[in-house]
């Protein structure tokens, strides 16, 4: 499968509903292994949203070695690429479950030490 | 209820001027407020002011309230010619309408429109030929300020939408871009989100923002993935060696080149401030990727 971003959602990929519609195109096919290619050419502008929506959701259904191997992504730019890199990171790391009890303990040490 | 008479001060956006902002919200936060603005003191105001204070007009219509700025009182010649300029006086009732000038125009949004929010940063802050910046550049600024109108839409619930203003500075190649909603504020989401760990009610609104800005948190549903876009943010204003300032309730968020600063203030206000100040020296800018490497796809 091969979908030209530009012309499903247009030359800004910046919100979760566009985000979204992907995600709804790729998922089935990723999930059975198939091969997808997502060519982003023409397209400008990204914001993590998109990716989280798009990308970032598939990571609860495929792994993340699997989803490098399926996945193709053309045509990205720059920042596009700096997007969708930290959305997989995240979304591998946390699966959802961030450790908020850690990280509370963590700004709660930070703030005593802050009024010693 | 009589009319209360708000005389708008010299505003520029050090702390002490946020600090004085807050106080006038504080003056006219309640229902049935009739209000009247004199700039008769007035004789400087930042962006900042300018979303500021057009957004607190709209809320206190919302809450079924009058405001009006007094156009009579404005003597001072360059605060005039500005709110006219950026568009902000013909907003509220004076004759004038805005043209190309310096000032980027004043914006209100009440729902999210995404297009004519990203025109607004790309043609408007951007694009007016006052700063170089390469199209790849440009679109890398647009997308990652676009995560703070997201940010507003997504999480504040500001029912009176987000407003915005900004501002060039001639020489500096600096952009300045204030964006302001009347919601709930970043600390009370995060109390809220984390209300189930009693321990979190310890957290100040310093602690709440630092919360915020770490990456891979967010308060949305554990279902919906998210809690990057401060991040990116952030990252982004540190390796332009730019300035963000945020203000939401009782905490102050300052992120620049030299790394990250949280703590309480004693003046707050119900909403979030992001005020930020980008470089659009292309010889600054370096690509995050560009720094660590190719990703592998």
């Amino acid at each position: 499968m091969e979908i030209i971003i530009k012309d499903v959602i247009g030359p800004r990929c910046i919100i979760k509903e566009d985000g979204q519609k992907i995600y709804k195109k790729i998922h089935e096919p990723l999930t059975k292994a198939e091969t997808v290619t997502l060519d982003f050419d023409g397209v400008a502008q990204f914001a993590s949203p998109f990716f989280n929506f798009a990308i970032g959701q598939l990571l609860k259904d495929v792994e993340e070695k699997d989803l490098r191997r399926l996945l193709r992504i053309e045509n990205l730019n720059e920042t596009g690429k700096l997007v969708v890199e930290r959305v997989i990171e995240n979304a591998a790391r946390y699966h959802g479950d961030v450790d908020y009890r850690k990280i509370v303990d963590d700004i709660l040490e930070q703030q005593a030490k802050e009024s010693e | 209820m009589p009319q209360k008479v708000i005389y708008i001060p010299r505003i520029n956006d050090s702390p002490a001027d946020f600090a004085e902002l807050f106080r006038i919200w504080d003056k006219v936060n309640d229902y049935f407020e009739d209000v009247k603005f004199d700039f008769s003191q007035c004789r400087f105001l930042r962006p900042n002011a300018v979303a500021f204070l057009g957004g607190l007009a709209r809320l206190i219509e919302s809450r079924i309230g009058t405001a009006v700025f007094d156009w009579n009182t404005l003597h001072d010649a360059a605060v005039m010619t500005n709110l006219s300029q950026n568009g902000f006086a013909g907003y509220f009732g004076h004759t004038s309408s805005c043209w190309a000038g310096n000032s980027i125009p004043y914006r209100e949004d009440k729902v999210r429109d995404v297009n004519g929010i990203m025109d607004y940063l790309e043609i408007y802050w951007l694009g007016q030929g006052w700063v170089q910046v390469s199209p790849r550049l440009r679109d890398a600024i647009v997308g990652h300020v676009w995560e703070i109108y997201n940010n507003a839409f997504e999480h504040s619930g500001s029912e009176i939408g987000v407003f915005s203003c900004g501002q060039h500075f001639p020489g500096y190649n600096e952009l300045l871009l204030s964006v302001v909603d009347f919601g709930q504020g970043i600390p009370a989401k995060v109390r809220n989100f984390l209300s189930s760990d009693p321990r979190a009610e310890q957290l100040t609104a310093a602690g709440c923002l630092r919360w915020a800005f770490q990456r891979g948190t967010t308060t949305k549903p554990k279902e919906e993935p998210g809690g990057l876009g401060l991040d990116l943010l952030k990252e982004f204003v540190q390796v332009n060696q730019g300035k963000l300032e945020v203000y939401s309730n009782e905490g102050y968020a300052l992120i620049d080149k030299d790394g990250e600063l949280f703590t309480n203030i004693t003046t707050s206000f119900e909403g979030t401030v992001f005020h930020i100040i980008l470089r659009c020296d292309e010889n600054l800018y370096r690509f995050a990727d560009e720094k660590n490497g190719n990703i592998p796809f």
